[in-house]
């Protein structure tokens, strides 16, 4: 073959420039320790190192989510607990007060710390949780309970995302645990399943939630007019399932009321009555604090799943992403060598002429 | 004597043009001269020169003006590839990608606290990073638009330039040729050269005509470029929506028509292609995600309940007509103002409610893009690795292109080039029978002189 000297030229250009591309495309390799630097370097890599990455910021905020949550009901169960110690008491003094040895004087003195724990009990249904009401439902901005122990708040569940696509409510209601409405079977606290995920479903849900509030304000009236005029009866209402909705629950602020009343006029029957429906509203506490333990186990359990898979998913893209090191100095130093042997070669090569010998 | 010296000449001719481009090595081809006859004898009369011609393989030529033109092609179709790359490159910084996660991210931190004005101002803050991202990426994919349209309009340009130098060309072999003077090498290397630079730039179909040694060139199907020593101009304009079109007089200040789509080769074949092709449909395709995920917010938004206790707001700016672009792509400018405005809430009254919140961020999951095929992020980073695993394609395509010419160069310049030794050892070869031709005229001096001196 004939051999021109542009040949030669363009052959060593050619090299150089393959071998200065090897050297740099290795030199932003071990600069970077990424392999990949660009999607072509491996597209189906770099797609799925991108959707690791957003699923691991999606996972990271869902267990933000779950730390607040967990705050907000770790919360929510220091109050429970108290309530229970406040009740508690208020059964021990009820029993000091239906014995006959604590008669007279001893009675008003017994309705005079009634009345103090009245006082607490009003202070931790209006709890705060940072800046908002823990127990108002949606209503997070105004005291839930007023001083004489009505609800203003609603019956809202804040449903607060733990997973892709999965909710757990956060809050638990006012009025189910200090007026005992709305409970489930056996005066349980009822959780709200059905969080609406699409537009449709939400279109849905507006639709039912209206029709609830309608449905809750009837019974509430049919409530009212089954209260009779005396207190006494009301707290006998309260040891049978409720006729209307079928549920048994105590109200706290009427039983602490009613207590006190009966303390103060002496009256025993009443306060005898009274024992039965603050066990039944101890049980309907505790079952309030199994449910908000239930909440902080699943939570705590999410929480670990979610911390696994950021780990995983970090690992995952390390292998697709980062540059195996020891590879990449290897071929760096052989595409570096490659690189000299091509220059030390064409400078033999291009300075021989037959013009030297012609002297 | 002479002839020696022509051929001296023609070998410093080949090595000071060594290096010149399209250069091809010329040979002195000489002949013996027309014998005498001399009684019995013929006698040789010793050497001309029947010609100097190049030393190419036509044949060859050709091939590299197919091969440089599908070069250029794919270098345009790499270089706007690798841009479009670099846009959607988010291995190392933040993008779009980040953006869609941290704006529906933004809506969760909404949702944990739907009172507070904090979550509210994150959720505006992320969507106009949203909002400029998405322009972000569309104004540099339109500044690879702009581009394209440019090499276009100047490759166009050149193109009527190489024209007129051609059939300057055309004309002054036709002149040198038909006074016999011999075929016209250096004109011809021009000519060829630019043939093969017009080819790299757009689709050219060209014949010689045999009689006058005059080139003409068709650019596309249908446009003139140069007949005999006359050229065209073809001429580009931008049509409404800024691309570059071409367009061909059929005769001069006649009718123009559009010859845009009969581009398929060279650099403007490449340019057009991808224009036409991969990103016009990314900006389609961008355009789109940004519609879908503006259209479901603003679905979502218009059902929940601001602090105010308002319904029916609309969290994005979306033209009524469908007119969308992202260009025009903004926040309503009523929660730009005021966070308040922000719909968490399904129920009027309720400020702990995050309902509508939830389903916002939950629309991130949810498969709305192509007809319910794919999720935004899904759609996204199926974008990017196509974008990604087309570019890979053509660099590799680019690459075993470049070889391939680089061999056929390399079968040129074996042919055609010129060889520094060669031409040395045919400098001394020519100085020497140049020595020995003046030897032969001192000898027949020296042969005059003897018989001067014979009647001495």
């Amino acid at each position: 073959m004939r051999i021109s000297d542009k040949m030669n030229q363009n052959q060593f250009l050619s090299n150089v420039q393959k071998n200065r591309t090897e050297l740099s495309s290795l030199q932003n390799q071990a600069a970077t320790m990424k392999r990949i630097n660009k999607p072509s370097d491996d597209p189906i890599g770099a797609a799925k190192a991108l959707e690791n990455r957003t699923e691991n910021k999606n996972l990271e905020q869902f267990d933000r989510n779950i730390l607040f949550a967990k705050s907000f009901l770790e919360n929510s169960e220091a109050t429970l607990s108290q309530l229970t110690e406040a009740v508690v008491r208020a059964k021990e003094l009820a029993m000091q007060g239906a014995s006959d040895t604590n008669g007279g004087i001893p009675r008003q003195m017994i309705s005079e710390e009634i009345s103090q724990i009245y006082n607490s009990v009003v202070e931790m249904s209006n709890r705060r949780f940072g800046e908002r009401y823990i127990f108002g439902g949606y209503q997070t901005t105004a005291p839930p309970f007023t001083k004489a122990g009505e609800y203003r708040g609603d019956n809202g569940q804040i449903q607060i995302q733990n997973h892709k696509g999965q909710f757990l409510p956060m809050n638990l209601n006012g009025s189910q645990i200090f007026l005992g409405e709305n409970l489930g079977y056996e005066g349980s606290v009822k959780r709200q399943w059905d969080v609406p995920k699409t537009i449709e479903e939400l279109r849905d849900y507006k639709i039912t939630e209206v029709q609830k509030v309608i449905d809750e304000d009837v019974t509430r009236e049919d409530l009212l007019e089954l209260r009779g005029p005396a207190s006494v009866g009301r707290v006998q209402r309260l040891t049978e399932t409720d006729p209307v909705n079928g549920k048994a629950g105590a109200n706290i602020f009427s039983l602490m009321t009613t207590l006190e009343a009966a303390l103060r006029t002496n009256d025993k029957i009443s306060i005898q009555n009274v024992l039965e429906p603050l066990d039944q509203a101890l049980n309907q506490i505790n079952l309030a604090r199994a449910e908000v333990g239930g909440r902080l186990n699943q939570m705590n359990a999410t929480s670990d799943g979610i911390q696994k898979t950021i780990v995983d998913n970090k690992s995952q893209n390390s292998l697709i992403e980062d540059a195996d090191l020891f590879k990449v100095m290897t071929d760096l130093n052989r595409s570096d060598t490659a690189l000299k042997a091509t220059l030390e070669t064409s400078n033999k090569i291009m300075n021989q002429s037959l013009l030297d010998f012609l002297r | 004597m002479a002839v020696s010296q022509a051929a001296l000449q023609t070998a410093s001719h080949n090595i000071t043009n060594k290096s010149t481009e399209g250069y091809t090595r010329q040979r002195v081809e000489t002949a013996a001269t027309q014998p005498m006859d001399e009684g019995r004898y013929r006698l040789g009369t010793g050497v001309e020169i029947s010609g100097i011609t190049r030393v190419n393989n036509p044949w060859l030529e050709r091939q590299l003006q197919r091969e440089g033109g599908q070069l250029a092609f794919l270098e345009g179709q790499t270089q706007a590839l690798g841009r479009l790359e670099n846009a959607l490159n988010e291995q190392s910084v933040k993008g779009l990608n980040a953006s869609i996660s941290e704006f529906f991210g933004a809506f969760r931190e909404l949702a944990n606290n739907p009172e507070s004005a904090l979550p509210r101002t994150l959720v505006r803050e992320a969507a106009t990073t949203l909002i400029q991202n998405f322009k972000d990426a569309k104004r540099q994919f339109m500044d690879v638009s702009t581009d394209i349209n440019k090499s276009i309009q100047s490759a166009v340009g050149d193109s009527t330039e190489m024209a007129r130098e051609i059939a300057d060309l055309n004309s002054r072999i036709h002149d040198v040729e038909i006074a016999e003077h011999g075929p016209a090498n250096d004109e011809r290397d021009r000519r060829d050269l630019l043939i093969k630079k017009l080819a790299e730039k757009m689709d050219i179909s060209f014949a010689e005509d045999p009689k006058s040694g005059m080139v003409n060139i068709t650019a596309g199907n249908t446009a003139i470029l140069v007949a005999g020593t006359s050229y065209n101009k073809i001429n580009t304009y931008s049509d409404e929506q800024g691309n570059t079109v071409i367009y061909n007089e059929l005769s001069k200040g006649g009718s123009a028509i559009n010859i845009t789509d009969q581009f398929r080769k060279g650099s403007v074949g490449g340019s057009i292609a991808m224009r036409e092709g991969q990103l016009g449909k990314i900006i389609g395709e961008l355009d789109d995600l940004a519609y879908n995920i503006a259209a479901n917010v603003n679905q979502v938004h218009a059902e929940g309940y601001d602090r105010y206790n308002q319904t029916g707001i609309k969290f994005f700016d979306l033209p009524q007509d469908g007119s969308f672009g992202i260009e025009g792509f903004k926040l309503n400018s009523a929660i730009q103002e005021d966070v308040g405005k922000i719909a968490a809430a399904s129920r009027p009254g309720a400020p702990g409610d995050n309902t509508v919140a939830n389903v916002i961020q939950e629309l991130q999951f949810r498969p709305l893009m192509e007809g319910g095929k794919y999720s935004f992020d899904d759609f996204y980073n199926s974008k990017v690795g196509e974008i990604g695993i087309l570019s890979q394609r053509a660099t590799g395509a680019l690459e075993s292109q470049q070889n391939t010419f680089d061999q056929l160069k390399n079968v040129r310049e074996s042919v055609s080039g010129v060889s520094l030794d060669e031409e040395a050892a045919k400098m001394i070869e020519y100085q020497k029978s140049y020595e020995a031709s003046a030897r032969m005229i001192k000898i027949a001096d020296e042969m005059f002189d003897t018989i001067l001196n014979l009647k001495r």
